[in-house]
């Protein structure tokens, strides 16, 4: 049957209304994102008043306190309330899955539009440049990169990922372009004249959008995994509460029997990489028509 | 065949030489001052220049015949008077970016002897004075390149009238243009050089030998017990295919999948190790320590292959042949494990030889948790310590064996399918 005016874009919404499982982890997601947004107001307001954050400061007759009333989570060795902090973890995970997205999602676009859609010499070139970059050992490449940035933190753990998570993407994009390439309707604009810019960006590109957006939802959390691992080896965040960093702190801790602040970071960690993860599969369903009911 | 592997072979080359390109360029171009971030804070001028030397850093990226040399770094004088400050006899000038030498002085500005070759002066002078014995005069703002060898003067003396200098810089001069960084590379590779550990005060190829065993010790059963399993698991998933058998499956797997490698590490090390004390907690001495690492190892890697390997079998179980071996009335085992594994057999291939190079490096975050003194242990510290050589080296051999593991991955493809070679 034939349903009239329904794009693909409110045929998706539809599908995916219908998987409860993926409302629960959009619901998550939404969630995780307003915290995100709280966060990074906190955090701007007392950076522009040029205030010490509750998240940051110390106080040692707090130390170590269970759960409770005052503070729902505890607070860790320094007397620092671990919901704030918690809170201010996912502001910079956001901000690591955000960033790395905007440096590595251009790159596999850009290059992988270009490689599918004029062939030869162009396609030779980003083929090579890819599996070059596929080559490369994950974490030791991406650990690699952080270690040569001039400036310490976030920015190593931003161009790190960013740098290397592009691949995926390219060959993904190139694939598609090329299966585009040959449609009517990419006949039909290069008849009519439309320059090979135009065509690429503004016909192909939002054929294969879905694409983008699936690969969008499943490499923000890997990304916010991988910087993580960094934060808690020392070569990513420095000074800020990053859930890579409560990780390090409370693991000695947690030997000793405070267990809070291990369990609500793992907690937040998993809930995040599960929602997005689970959002990209059934996103990854309700985009594709070719599953259609 | 033989013709195929070597076709494939010569199609490698392009990304072997792409790997150490890229190799190349995070570590000789990327960083502005390599020497700075591996040797520290407090260290001397020639000290830095000791360590571009041995590792070729002191000369030109590609091609070229003048090289730079810390003796007298590039220094822009609108910036400040930088090392100049040491003479009371130049005076600095912030509002025109000059240095005056005053009358009568003997200023030699290079950090520390240089080493015997050729080399160069260009100086944008005004006035009258002398550097590396030749004299320089001019009344307007004149550029002058000025050659001079090691054994005589090399700086600056004025007789009655002062000099102003406007920039200054110093170039080695060499005489082979294809004496550069990236042919230094490439000619410690050719000869089997992988470096020297500033750390271990060891070549890098001693510490790799070193680490290769107790990485293999701990990453091959993890391989193999992870492959079995998860093959297992995803024909499970195959045989009760859309029961609550199958569906539980692919939800513990994304679960699986979903927790953090760290907390899979901490929480088994507090859980398994701590707690119940079923195992050692840290250390390398007997088989016992590395259960647990490779249950962790296994663990975690075993959402998304059981994933990955029940698409596989899905697909083929589609397929017609499988419909004509059930018409055929064969029982549902005898499909699944002979003809649908069989089938599968590419996909999986791909997915296990692509894995062989990363028992090389090892796991870098269980080995430090354990404390297994292997090359993923090594990999870290070199990078919490700056230990250059150590990374490249690691990153590299990674690189390349995973090259090579994808001709390899080719070649079982075309013994395992004799369609692939005609392609």
């Amino acid at each position: 049957m034939i349903k009239q005016g329904q794009s693909l874009w409110s045929d998706a919404w539809r599908r995916l209304k219908k998987d409860r499982i993926a409302m629960v982890c959009l619901g998550l997601v939404v969630l995780f994102t307003l915290l995100a947004v709280y966060g990074e107001v906190v955090y701007f307001y007392h950076h522009a008043k040029d205030i010490t954050p509750a998240y940051q400061k110390i106080n040692l007759d707090l130390a170590y306190q269970a759960p409770g009333a005052a503070h729902w989570m505890g607070t860790d060795g320094l007397g620092r309330d671990v919901m704030q902090r918690l809170v201010q973890g996912v502001r910079i995970a956001y901000k690591v899955g955000i960033i790395t997205s905007l440096i590595a999602i251009p790159i596999g676009v850009l290059l992988g539009c270009l490689a599918g859609f004029y062939g030869g010499k162009v396609d030779d070139f980003v083929v090579w440049l890819y599996s070059t970059f596929a080559s490369m050992p994950g974490l030791l490449f991406i650990l690699a990169i952080a270690m040569v940035v001039p400036e310490n933190g976030l920015l190593g753990v931003y161009l790190g990922i960013g740098l290397t998570t592009w691949v995926g993407l390219c060959r993904l994009v190139r694939g598609e372009v090329l299966k585009h390439k040959e449609q009517t309707y990419v006949q039909a604009a290069k008849a009519l004249g439309l320059g090979s810019g135009r065509i690429m960006f503004k016909h192909i590109l939002p054929n294969i959008l879905h694409v983008i957006i699936v690969t969008f939802t499943l490499r923000f959390p890997a990304a916010v995994g991988t910087e993580v691992i960094m934060s808690y080896l020392g070569i990513g965040v420095q000074g800020e509460p990053s859930w890579g960093l409560m990780i390090d702190s409370a693991r000695m801790r947690l030997w000793q029997g405070m267990w809070w602040e291990m369990t609500f970071v793992t907690l937040a960690l998993f809930l995040l990489v599960l929602a997005f993860n689970l959002l990209g599969d059934a996103l990854r369903d309700a985009l594709d028509p070719r599953l259609d009911d | 065949m033989l013709k195929y592997i070597l076709k494939r072979t010569v199609q490698m080359v392009p990304t072997v030489i792409g790997v150490i390109l890229l190799t190349f360029v995070l570590f000789n171009i990327v960083p502005n001052d390599l020497a700075a971030i591996a040797l520290g804070k407090n260290v001397t001028l020639e000290m830095l220049e000791n360590f571009d030397q041995q590792r070729g850093l002191n000369k030109p990226l590609f091609l070229g015949t003048r090289a730079k040399n810390r003796a007298y770094e590039d220094h822009n004088l609108a910036d400040g008077a930088g090392r100049w400050r040491a003479w009371s006899n130049a005076v600095y000038s912030a509002a025109t970016a000059t240095l005056t030498i005053q009358p009568g002085a003997a200023i030699n500005p290079l950090a520390f002897p240089l080493k015997d070759g050729e080399y160069e002066w260009t100086a944008t002078y005004r006035g009258q004075g002398n550097l590396a014995g030749t004299e320089l005069d001019a009344a307007d703002w004149q550029t002058e390149k000025v050659r001079f060898q090691t054994m005589g003067e090399a700086g600056f003396a004025t007789a009655g009238n002062p000099l102003e200098i406007k920039a200054l810089k110093l170039r080695r001069i060499t005489t082979n243009p294809f004496d550069s960084q990236l042919f230094f590379y490439f000619k410690q590779l050719m000869r089997g050089d992988l470096g020297f550990s500033e750390y271990f005060k060891q070549p890098v190829s001693r510490l790799l030998l070193d680490g290769i065993p107790a990485s293999l010790s701990l990453t091959i059963p993890i391989f193999i017990i992870g492959v079995v399993v998860s093959i297992s698991l995803s024909l499970v998933c195959a045989f009760f295919r859309n029961t609550f058998i199958d569906r539980f499956l692919v939800v513990i797997a994304v679960a699986l999948m979903s927790i953090n490698y760290l907390i899979y590490i901490v929480a088994g090390q507090y859980l398994l190790a701590y707690k119940q004390g079923l195992f050692p907690v840290w250390g390398y001495e007997s088989w016992r320590y590395l259960v647990l690492p490779v249950l962790i190892g296994v663990v975690s890697g075993l959402g998304s292959n059981i994933r990955f390997y029940r698409t596989v079998m899905l697909d083929e179980m589609y397929k017609e042949y499988v419909r004509t071996a059930f018409a055929k009335g064969v029982s549902k085992p005898r499909v699944l494990f002979v003809h649908v594994l069989k089938n599968a057999m590419i996909p999986i291939i791909t997915n296990v030889v692509i894995a062989i190079p990363f028992l090389y490096t090892g796991s870098l975050l269980l080995e430090n948790f354990f404390g297994i003194p292997g090359l993923g242990y090594l990999g870290i510290n070199a990078i919490l310590s700056s230990d250059i050589d150590v990374v490249r080296a690691l990153v590299l051999i990674g690189a390349l064996l995973f090259v090579v593991a994808n001709l390899l991955t080719d070649i079982c493809y075309a013994v395992a399918d004799p369609r692939v070679k005609l392609k």
